[in-house]
C-alpha cells in the first residue's frame, strides 16, 4: 500500500461520547406499542413483533457495546474525499480502500443500497483482495452512497442517478482508476444502470449486479427482437410465474415502506431521527424479510442499524434517494436509461424480494455472465459473500466472459513461482 | 354497565413524554424543501417548542371533562368484551333524535365537540338531537381489540350495541373518514330495522361496473369525453400515488410504524400533522388545537400503535380488492355532503352505488374534518336532512327532534 501514489485522507469512526449519551437515555426512555396476540406462524403479519423488539432493545440498552464495534471497524481502510458534484457543490465522501497485493489487481468498486451501507463489502473484501494463480485479484473501494453513513449528503432538491454516477466515477478517477469495474444491488443496482449508460467503456469497462431488475421499454425490447418470443412465452414458463407472484407480492405487502421514503421521506424521517426502536423496527424488518433464513446475530443487528443512527447526515437523509429517483414517487426509477453494452454479469439468490423472469434479463444489457444460487437473499455479500466472491472470480478471471476488461490489470500477478 | 369517565393521564406519563420532548433529535431539511418531502421542519420545531413550554394538558383536560363522558362495556361476538369510551350529551328535548357520530383516522371523539351544542339545542325552526360520539376500539380512551380480524362488522357491531345499551333501539347515524366506511357496515347489518336514515361527509365507495350499476359504468365509459369525471378522477389518482404512503404502511405494516408512533412525540406528530394539514380546508390550525389532536393519540388508553390497525383489519393487509368486501348497497335513507378540501372525491353520481341518496349538499368551505372545520355547515345538513319537511324528517317512531 505505501507505493500508492495517491494522496488519500485516513478516516476514523469517532462517535461523540454526547452522542453515545443521548442514545442511552432514548433508550431508556423508551415506550412501546402493545400488539395484537398472534400465534407462531402469524408473529409478522403486522409488521415486526414485538418479543424481538424487546429483545433487541434491552441487548441495546446493556450488552451491546458500540465502541468495540467501532474499534473493529477502525481497522478497515477508509478515507474521506471532496468531490465536486455539478450544481451540488462539494460533498465530503466516505469510503473503504482497500488494495490487493496484486499490483495489476482489477479495480471495483462495490456500491450499497438502503437499508445497506459500506460494511456490506467487509465479508468480501478479504476474499476479493487475496492474492493467488487461481483466480483474480481486485483493488476494493466501497462508497458510502451520498446521505448514508460519513458520506456528506446533498442539501438541495434533485440529487438522482447522474449525481451519484457522477460521484463513484470521479471517486474512482481521483484514486487512479481511470478504468475499474462496477457491482452492486438495490440501489447500487438501479445506480449501476445508470453509471454504466453514462460512464460505460471509457470509464466502466464491465459490471455486475446480485440485484437483476428493470422496467423494460418497449423501445428496448424492440431493439433485440430475438427477445420477443421469450418474453411472450413468459405465462407459460415456471420461472417467470415464480418471478411474477414474488413481484406481485412484493408490491401489495411489502412495499409500502417504499412508497412513504418516495412520497413523504421528511415526515417519516422525524421518526427515524428521534426514535431508536423506531428506526430499529423499520430497518430490522427489512433485514429479516429480505435476507435467505440469515442467522442474525443481535449485535449484528445493532451494529447495522447503529451505522444509521450515528450516521453523518441522520438517518432521514438516507430516506431521500427513493423521493429523488421517483420524482416524489411520481415516476419509475428507471426513466431515462438505456440498454447496457458492456460486459454485463448477474447472478440470481432466492431470497431476493423481487425480480423479473430470467428470460428478461437480457432486456437489461449485454449479459455475459449469468449465475443461479440456491442460497442467499438480498443481502448477497453479507450474506453469502463466499458466492458472491466466486462469481465475480468466475467472471472476471482467465478464462471467464470479462477476463481482461480493464486494460493493463488482469487480477493476477505477474511474479512467476 | 355504564360508568362516568373522567379523563386524567397520570403524572408519570405526563413526565415521560416530557423528558422524551426533551430528548428529541430532529433531522435535517433540504434547503427550499418546503412541503414536498413532507412536514416542513421549521413548523415541527415550533410545534416542539410549544409542546414542551406553552401547551398545557391539564388545561385540555378539564374542559374535555365538561363533555359528558362514559365507558360501558361492549360484547362483540368472536371477541373479548371491550371496554369503550363515549361522549353521550342528550339534548333537552325529550323526543330528540338519537344520532351516533363516528370519527375515523387520525381523528377522534373530540371531532364531535363543536357539533354539540348546534346538535343538541332545542328550537322550533330545526330538531335536535340525543348524541353519542365513542371512541372507536383502539383510539381515544377505549380500549383495543386483542386479536387480529376486528374488522368492518365488528365496529359496527360495536358501535350499534353501544346504541342499544342506551336504549336506543332506533336512531340515526353520522360519520366521515372511517366513520363512513364503518357506517356502510353498519347500514348493511342494522339498516331500517335499528338505522333509520344516515350521512356521511365522505362518500365513497366502489368504481361502478357494468354489473353493479349499469347506468353509471356507462357513464365512466364517457370518461375521455368527460372532462368533469375525468378532473375528478384523475384528481384522486394524483392524490393517492402522491399521499397514500401513510394508507400503505398501516394497511400492510402497522406494528412496525407503530413502534415509532409509541416511542416519538415528534414522530407522532409529524406523521398526523401532515394529514390535518393536507387533508382540511386551509384551517387556521393553532399550535394549542394540534397539540390537543395529538394529545388524543399519544395518551391513547391502547397507544398510539393500535389505532393504525383498523388500516390492516378493514383492507385485509391490503389483499381486499376495497375496504368494502360484504357490503352492497342498501336502502337506508341517505344524506351526503360535499365538501371542497376533501381530497378524495369521485364524481357525485356516485354516491348512488352507495345507497339511496335523498339529499346531497354542496359547501364552500370545509375539508376532510368538516365536523371540526365547519360544524354550523355540517350541523345545518342534518338539520335540513331530519328537520320538518325534510326528506328523512321522522324516520325513527316518536322522536322527530322537536
Amino acid at each position: 500500500m505505501s507505493d500508492f501514489p495517491v494522496k488519500e485522507y485516513p478516516f476514523t469512526i469517532h462517535v461523540p461520547d454526547a452522542d453515545l449519551d443521548l442514545l442511552q437515555r432514548k433508550l431508556d426512555s423508551t415506550r412501546l406499542p402493545d400488539e395484537l396476540e398472534l400465534d407462531g406462524s402469524q408473529q409478522w403479519t403486522y409488521g415486526t413483533p414485538l418479543s424481538s423488539i424487546k429483545r433487541l432493545v434491552a441487548r441495546w440498552r446493556e450488552g451491546y457495546d458500540w465502541r468495540k464495534s467501532e474499534a473493529e471497524i477502525n481497522k478497515l481502510p477508509m478515507y474521506t474525499r471532496d468531490i465536486s458534484v455539478d450544481n451540488f457543490g462539494t460533498l465530503n465522501i466516505h469510503y473503504v480502500h482497500q488494495r490487493s497485493n496484486v499490483l495489476d489487481a482489477i479495480p471495483l468498486l462495490f456500491v450499497h443500497g438502503w437499508p445497506g451501507h459500506f460494511l456490506e463489502v467487509r465479508k468480501l473484501l478479504p476474499l476479493l483482495t487475496e492474492e493467488s494463480a487461481d483466480h483474480p485479484s481486485f483493488h476494493v473501494v466501497a462508497v458510502s452512497l451520498p446521505g448514508y453513513a460519513f458520506s456528506e449528503a446533498p442539501t438541495k432538491p434533485g440529487f438522482g442517478a447522474p449525481q451519484f454516477a457522477e460521484v463513484f466515477n470521479k471517486l474512482m478517477i481521483s484514486l487512479g482508476y481511470e478504468e475499474y469495474v462496477y457491482q452492486g444491488g438495490d440501489w447500487a443496482h438501479v445506480l449501476g444502470i445508470r453509471a454504466a449508460n453514462m460512464y460505460g467503456g471509457r470509464h466502466i469497462k464491465a459490471w455486475h449486479t446480485n440485484c437483476p431488475i428493470t422496467k423494460p421499454k418497449l423501445s428496448t425490447i424492440l431493439a433485440h427482437p430475438s427477445l420477443i418470443p421469450r418474453i411472450l412465452a413468459s405465462p407459460f414458463v415456471k420461472d417467470a410465474r415464480e418471478a411474477y407472484a414474488t413481484s406481485k407480492r412484493y408490491l401489495s405487502l411489502e412495499c409500502a415502506y417504499m412508497k412513504e421514503q418516495e412520497t413523504r421521506p421528511q415526515t417519516l424521517g422525524y421518526s427515524l431521527a428521534d426514535s431508536p426502536v423506531g428506526l430499529l423496527a423499520w430497518i430490522y424488518e427489512k433485514l429479516v424479510a429480505w435476507s435467505d433464513d440469515y442467522p442474525w446475530t443481535d449485535d449484528e443487528v445493532l451494529e447495522w442499524v447503529s451505522i444509521y443512527w450515528f450516521s453523518r447526515a441522520g438517518p432521514a437523509a438516507s430516506l431521500r434517494i427513493y423521493y429523488e429517483m421517483s420524482h416524489g414517487g411520481t415516476g419509475d426509477f428507471f426513466h431515462g436509461t438505456q440498454w447496457i453494452p458492456i460486459p454485463t454479469g448477474v447472478s440470481y439468490f432466492p431470497g431476493e424480494i423481487v425480480r423479473l423472469p430470467k428470460s428478461w434479463t437480457r432486456l437489461l444489457g449485454n449479459v455475459v455472465y449469468q449465475v443461479e444460487h440456491d442460497q442467499g437473499g438480498h443481502f448477497a455479500a453479507h450474506e453469502v459473500p463466499e458466492r458472491l466472491a466466486c462469481d465475480l472470480r468466475k467472471m472476471f478471471g482467465r478464462g471467464g466472459p470479462a477476463f481482461g476488461v480493464v486494460p493493463g490489470r488482469s487480477g493476477y500477478s505477474l511474479k512467476k513461482n | 354497565m355504564s360508568q362516568p369517565f373522567r379523563l386524567s393521564v397520570p403524572d408519570a406519563d405526563l413526565d415521560l413524554l416530557h423528558k422524551k420532548l426533551d430528548l428529541t433529535r430532529f433531522p435535517d431539511e433540504l434547503d427550499g424543501a418546503g412541503w414536498d418531502y413532507g412536514v416542513p421542519l421549521a413548523d415541527v420545531k415550533r410545534l416542539v417548542a410549544h409542546w414542551k413550554h406553552g401547551f398545557d394538558w391539564r388545561k385540555s383536560e378539564a374542559e374535555i371533562n365538561k363533555l359528558d363522558m362514559y365507558t360501558t362495556d361492549i360484547q362483540v361476538d368472536g371477541f373479548d368484551k371491550l371496554n369503550i369510551h363515549y361522549v353521550h350529551q342528550k339534548s333537552e328535548v325529550p323526543n330528540a333524535i338519537p344520532l351516533l357520530f363516528v370519527h375515523g383516522w387520525p381523528g377522534h371523539f373530540l371531532e364531535v365537540r363543536k357539533l354539540l351544542p348546534y346538535l343538541t339545542s332545542s328550537s322550533p325552526d330545526h330538531p335536535s338531537f340525543h348524541v353519542v360520539a365513542p371512541s372507536l376500539p383502539g383510539f381515544g380512551f377505549s380500549e383495543a381489540p386483542h386479536k387480529p380480524g376486528f374488522a368492518g362488522y365488528q365496529y359496527a357491531e360495536v358501535v350499534h350495541k353501544l346504541m342499544l345499551s342506551l336504549g336506543y333501539n332506533e336512531y340515526v347515524y353520522q360519520g366521515g373518514d372511517f366513520g363512513h366506511t364503518i357506517g356502510v357496515f353498519v347500514v348493511n347489518k342494522y339498516g331500517n330495522t335499528h338505522v333509520k336514515a344516515w350521512h356521511s361527509n365522505l362518500p365513497v365507495y366502489r368504481i361502478p361496473t357494468f354489473f353493479s350499476n349499469p347506468l353509471l359504468f356507462l357513464e365512466l365509459l364517457t370518461m375521455p369525453f368527460n372532462k368533469y369525471i375525468r378532473d375528478k378522477v384523475q384528481t384522486s389518482l394524483r392524490i393517492r400515488k402522491k399521499e397514500f404512503g401513510y394508507f400503505m404502511v398501516q394497511s400492510t405494516k402497522p406494528q412496525t410504524i407503530g413502534y415509532s408512533f409509541a416511542d416519538s412525540p415528534v414522530g407522532l406528530l409529524a406523521w398526523i400533522y401532515e394529514k390535518l394539514v393536507a387533508a382540511s380546508d386551509n384551517y387556521p390550525w393553532t399550535d394549542d388545537e394540534v397539540l390537543e389532536w395529538i394529545s388524543i393519540y399519544w395518551h391513547a388508553r391502547a397507544g398510539p400503535a393500535a389505532s393504525a390497525r383498523i388500516y390492516y383489519e378493514l383492507t385485509r393487509g391490503n389483499e381486499a380488492s376495497d375496504m368494502f368486501e360484504g357490503t352492497s348497497w342498501t336502502s337506508v335513507p341517505l344524506g351526503v355532503a360535499h365538501f371542497p378540501g376533501e381530497r378524495i372525491s369521485l364524481p357525485k353520481s356516485w354516491a348512488h352505488m352507495l345507497g339511496k341518496v335523498v339529499q346531497e349538499s354542496f359547501h364552500e368551505k370545509g375539508g376532510h374534518f368538516a365536523a371540526f372545520e365547519a360544524p354550523e355547515a355540517l350541523a345545518g345538513d342534518l338539520r335540513k336532512m331530519f328537520g320538518k319537511g325534510g326528506p328523512a324528517y321522522g324516520v325513527v317512531s316518536g322522536k322527530d327532534g322537536y
